[in-house]
């Protein structure tokens, strides 16, 4: 008998056993399902940063329109007084959807991608209203291709694998293998090659159908480039699961023995390890109250909005220049800026000590996430993805810092009420969220990928020393 | 017999260091999972009477302003944590802590808590429903799987027989043995969130006495379903490892695959409508056809103007006894708010298809009917979140029509200059909540409360039919 015979019988066993073809098929299913399911998220979120930033330049183009009448003498200034109102300046924010979030969905479906920037709004609220998600289906998470790696290819493998020494052993089949030149080694891993080998075949089929899915025809080359961490993170994953796994097979213990211990591993790994993480780094870096921050914002605003008197003043003290010249422009206007400004001031702090606990908790995770690998491969493929929290808060800091911009821009025709000429209003500044780049998540997360790893090849490296003193054993007897 | 046949398997597991220890971690993991719940809960109590508070402040201080200016700053009702959130926190972080109460538009509840929370939260958040929905089936199936294929392989089964033990008798003191231990779990756990519950600042649901009998006989019902199962499993099995093969892919259908499944497909076959495009309509559709310049706004105006004046009969608006401008923003509410029913029928019909769907997939898995059932008893589902939804409407659309109607009727000729001050707002009341009794908060979940008890049924026809072919082969052996 031959390792190459043993693979061959292996394969044979494998297809003819209707519970593991009915496993893998399963598998196969989900991986499916998940490539679907991924594509229309992503398609439906492509669909919606589509419309939203072409309403928004359709609007744009029409307030830019009146000013171009006003100034080309085609509409009289008193017939459009508003035409070209700095505080009406607005411009949209987009993060558009990761390059692979139709992989991992990460938290994308809570947190806001869109934004139309406007003055009108503090920047407690300037996402709006995107709060209308069906909380069941949040609550519920989704079935992508990240969930597919990180809890059911596990489960399959051990499925796949529990019984392959114990089984033979158990039915005498081993002495009889063993009694040809051929060590324990070699059996254990001639059957974890054939049926880690087909789970490993349907990974890679399910990433490369989803890769081609999610793009909708030829991926370009920035989903290439991520689809290779992706792929090598999720074998990573893999590896580590496969190196865990022949490590318990080496232990020679009964097949249900064996079993419970895997599936005990898996619930430590995949449910309790991450869920734990998650309650310490909450329980040691809190965030601020959300409630103390919206009272903030409102006690603020109303004080401001109560003194907008001496407000104005101010202003005014500070900036003479910046007396109203155009009296057709109602004061109105002006107060909104500046109660509005008085408000972006106060809650900012607030914002940065958010942004600040998230930074401490992902610094926190960083460190401890080494002792669930679930979690650590979560965070990796989520980044990787251009779905994860970092990405999120960086873009909400940075609409924020746009409207800063705006502000910036305009403030002194918002604040004296003369309109924009067609030359500010071109200037005014755009927004574009960048993506992190192909170098930057490579330097992220190749170490963390690389400890998957090197913890399967290190469960590998003890399974075989248990294996051979098995042997050993074995030859004595 | 069946107690001498119990007490022998509690002896059993004791001996057993794979059961004290798999019982001992679900145990720790349900008090963590009970204080993490009640150290949540209470903080959200503060933090929301602190809100509460704040918001009555502000109002009440806001100084002199125009009634419908400030019913644009409004107020906020702020939706209550209750104490069986402490056991089940169902939605309550996936959905909003605060309904802004604005004229002229129906908010979301914002500030959502899982906006906060790190990522890997999103694979399992450690609440004591969880742990008993999750784990009480592996510890029973752990318990369980050798429970008839064990005394099978040793050959004690047949020597039982022999002895006179009836098969009933014999399932029956190994059921009786698991289902006591892991509901031990449950009242352990219950009784920990209860007492943690009654603590100072929690707010108390209604008919919480009932609705925690309700859930220790859910968590019962629930519990003696996998019992049956893995009772019927075992005796149909010529292997313990067989049996805990095929308990153990139960258990990734039942508790993993099934609640993350289920409400994914509902989620593609009952889609919602999508957050970016039901806030924008929700703008549009209420204020663009009364604010509008469109022929249908203006026609829509017109007719208001008419009728009151019809209505007084005078013939303009300054001969009007009342501020026509009050008149007119209450028209516009009025209207608005049966664009606001109408579409948030619409959404609320797209999360109730969904839950109808995903309840399908309870037939599959018997957690998905548990959660909905969990959820609904401790008050923390998508009713009591409509519920609590459609309570602060119906106050938002009275506080509205109040500020108003003080412009109608003390504005005069003043139009927007009216203003009013302290002593008014210092008249004005406050949202008060009272959730809904169990009876209404349990109509919806009817279906899921059938779908278990089918369950149990089969369940109990499975252990049954266990019994029959497997003793009756056993005997024929």
């Amino acid at each position: 008998m031959t390792v190459r015979a043993i693979r061959k019988h292996e394969r044979r066993a494998l297809v003819h056993d209707r519970v593991q073809v009915i496993l893998l098929g399963l598998f196969t299913l989900v991986c499916l399902l998940a490539s679907v399911r991924g594509a229309q998220y992503r398609g439906a979120l492509d669909a919606a940063a589509t419309s939203f930033e072409a309403e928004n330049r359709e609007q744009d183009a029409a307030w830019r329109e009146r000013v171009v009448a006003v100034e080309s003498g085609s509409v009289a200034r008193e017939d459009d007084v508003f035409a070209g109102l700095a505080m009406d300046v607005a411009r949209p924010a987009v993060a558009a959807p990761g390059p692979l979030a139709d992989f991992s969905r990460g938290v994308t479906d809570v947190h806001p991608f869109l934004s139309r920037v406007a003055l009108w709004r503090s920047v407690d609220r300037l996402f709006g209203n995107y709060q209308f998600q069906s909380p069941n289906e949040i609550r519920a998470g989704k079935v992508d291709l990240a969930f597919a790696v990180l809890f059911l290819m596990p489960l399959l493998m051990i499925a796949l694998t529990f019984g392959a020494l114990s089984r033979d052993r158990d039915s005498g089949r081993l002495g009889l293998l063993l009694s040809h030149p051929i060590s324990v080694r070699a059996v254990v891993r001639s059957k974890l090659f054939v049926r880690l080998g087909a789970v490993f075949v349907i990974l890679v089929a399910s990433l490369l159908a989803g890769l081609f899915l999610g793009a909708g025809g030829v991926p370009d080359g920035e989903r290439l480039g991520r689809f290779g961490f992706w792929f090598l993170a999720a074998s990573g994953y893999f590896a580590f699961w496969a190196g865990a796994l022949y490590w318990f097979i080496s232990l020679n213990r009964k097949s249900e023995t064996t079993a419970l211990m895997m599936v005990g591993f898996w619930v430590l790994n995949s449910l309790v390890g991450p869920a734990v993480l998650a309650a310490a780094a909450q329980l040691i870096y809190p965030a601020p109250s959300q409630l103390a921050f919206l009272s903030t914002a409102r006690e603020v605003s109303n004080e401001a909005y109560r003194s907008r008197a001496d407000v104005m003043q101010g202003m005014l003290l500070d900036h003479p220049e910046l007396t109203v010249q155009n009296y057709t422009i109602p004061e109105y206007i002006r107060v909104y800026y500046l109660v509005n400004e008085t408000v972006d001031r106060a809650v900012e702090p607030v914002l940065e000590e958010f942004e600040a606990v998230q930074s401490r908790r992902q610094s926190l995770l960083s460190r401890v996430q080494y002792v669930a690998p679930a979690a650590l491969a979560m965070r990796s493929l989520n980044e990787i993805s251009g779905t994860d929290l970092a990405r999120q808060v960086r873009f909400e800091g940075e609409v924020r810092a746009y409207k800063r911009a705006i502000a910036r821009h305009v403030e002194a025709n918002v604040l004296s009420g003369e309109p924009l000429t067609l030359a500010e209003v071109d200037a005014v500044p755009t927004y574009a969220f960048r993506e992190s780049g192909l170098g930057a998540i490579g330097r992220n997360v190749l170490f963390p990928v690389g400890y998957l790893f090197g913890l399967g090849l290190l469960a590998a490296a003890r399974a075989r020393r248990n294996l051979a003193r098995l042997q050993t054993r074995f030859r004595e007897a | 017999m069946i107690r001498a046949i119990a007490l022998k398997e509690f002896r059993q597991y004791w001996r057993d260091g794979r059961f004290v220890t798999v019982f001992g971690i679900v145990v720790a993991l349900g008090l963590a999972a009970t204080l993490a719940g009640w150290s949540a809960v209470s903080a959200m109590e503060r933090e929301r009477a602190a809100a509460v508070a704040t918001d009555r402040e502000i109002w009440d201080n806001q100084g002199l302003k125009n009634p419908h200016s400030a019913a644009h700053f409004s107020r906020y009702a702020f939706q209550p944590t209750f104490n069986l959130a402490v056991f089940d926190p169902g939605l309550t972080d996936y959905v909003g802590n605060a309904i802004w109460l604005e004229a002229h538009y129906r908010d979301p509840a914002a500030l959502r808590p899982i906006e906060d929370a790190v990522e890997i939260q999103r694979i399992a958040q450690l609440n004591p429903a969880w742990v008993i929905q999750v784990f009480g089936p592996l510890l029973i199936f752990v318990l369980l799987y050798g429970a008839v294929a064990g005394e099978r392989e040793s050959g004690t089964l047949r020597q039982l027989l022999a002895a006179g033990v009836r098969p009933v008798s014999l399932l029956l003191g190994k059921a009786v043995s698991a289902f006591s231990l892991t509901g031990l779990l449950v009242f352990g756990v219950l009784l920990g969130s209860a007492f943690l519950m009654s603590a100072d600042g929690i707010e108390r649901l209604p008919d919480t006495g009932l609705r925690t009998v309700g859930l220790i006989a859910l968590y019962l019902v629930y519990l003696a379903i996998f019992v049956f199962v893995a009772l019927g499993v075992s005796s149909l099995s010529a292997r313990s490892r067989t049996a805990l093969a095929a308990l153990v892919g139960i258990w990734i259908v039942a508790t993993i695959l099934g609640p993350r499944i289920g409400p994914d497909v509902a989620g593609a076959l009952a889609p919602a409508p999508p957050a970016h495009e039901f806030a924008a309509r929700l703008q549009q559709e209420s204020s663009d056809p009364f604010w509008g310049s469109s022929e249908e706004a203006v026609e829509r105006r017109q007719a208001v103007m008419d009728d009151v004046l019809d209505a007084y009969g005078v013939e303009t608006i300054e001969e009007l006894p009342i501020n026509y401008d009050g008149h007119l923003l209450q028209e516009s509410e009025e209207f608005a708010n049966d664009v606001f029913d109408a579409l948030y029928d619409e959404l609320w019909g797209s999360y109730e298809r969904q839950r109808a769907v995903a309840r399908a997939f309870a037939l599959l898995s018997p957690t998905i009917a548990v959660q909905h059932v969990s959820m609904a008893l401790a008050g923390t589902d998508i009713h009591a979140y409509r519920h609590f939804a459609d309570e602060a409407e119906g106050f938002r659309r009275e506080f509205v029509l109040l500020l108003n109607q003080e412009m109608i009727d003390h504005g005069g000729a003043d139009g927007y200059a009216y203003v009013s001050g302290n002593d008014f707002w210092r008249q004005n009341p406050d949202f008060a909540y009272t959730a809904p009794g169990i009876g209404d908060a349990i109509r919806g979940v009817r279906g899921d409360v059938l779908i278990l008890l089918l369950w149990l049924a089969a369940a109990v026809a499975l252990a049954a039919a266990g019994a029959r072919r497997g003793f009756l082969a056993e005997v024929a052996a």
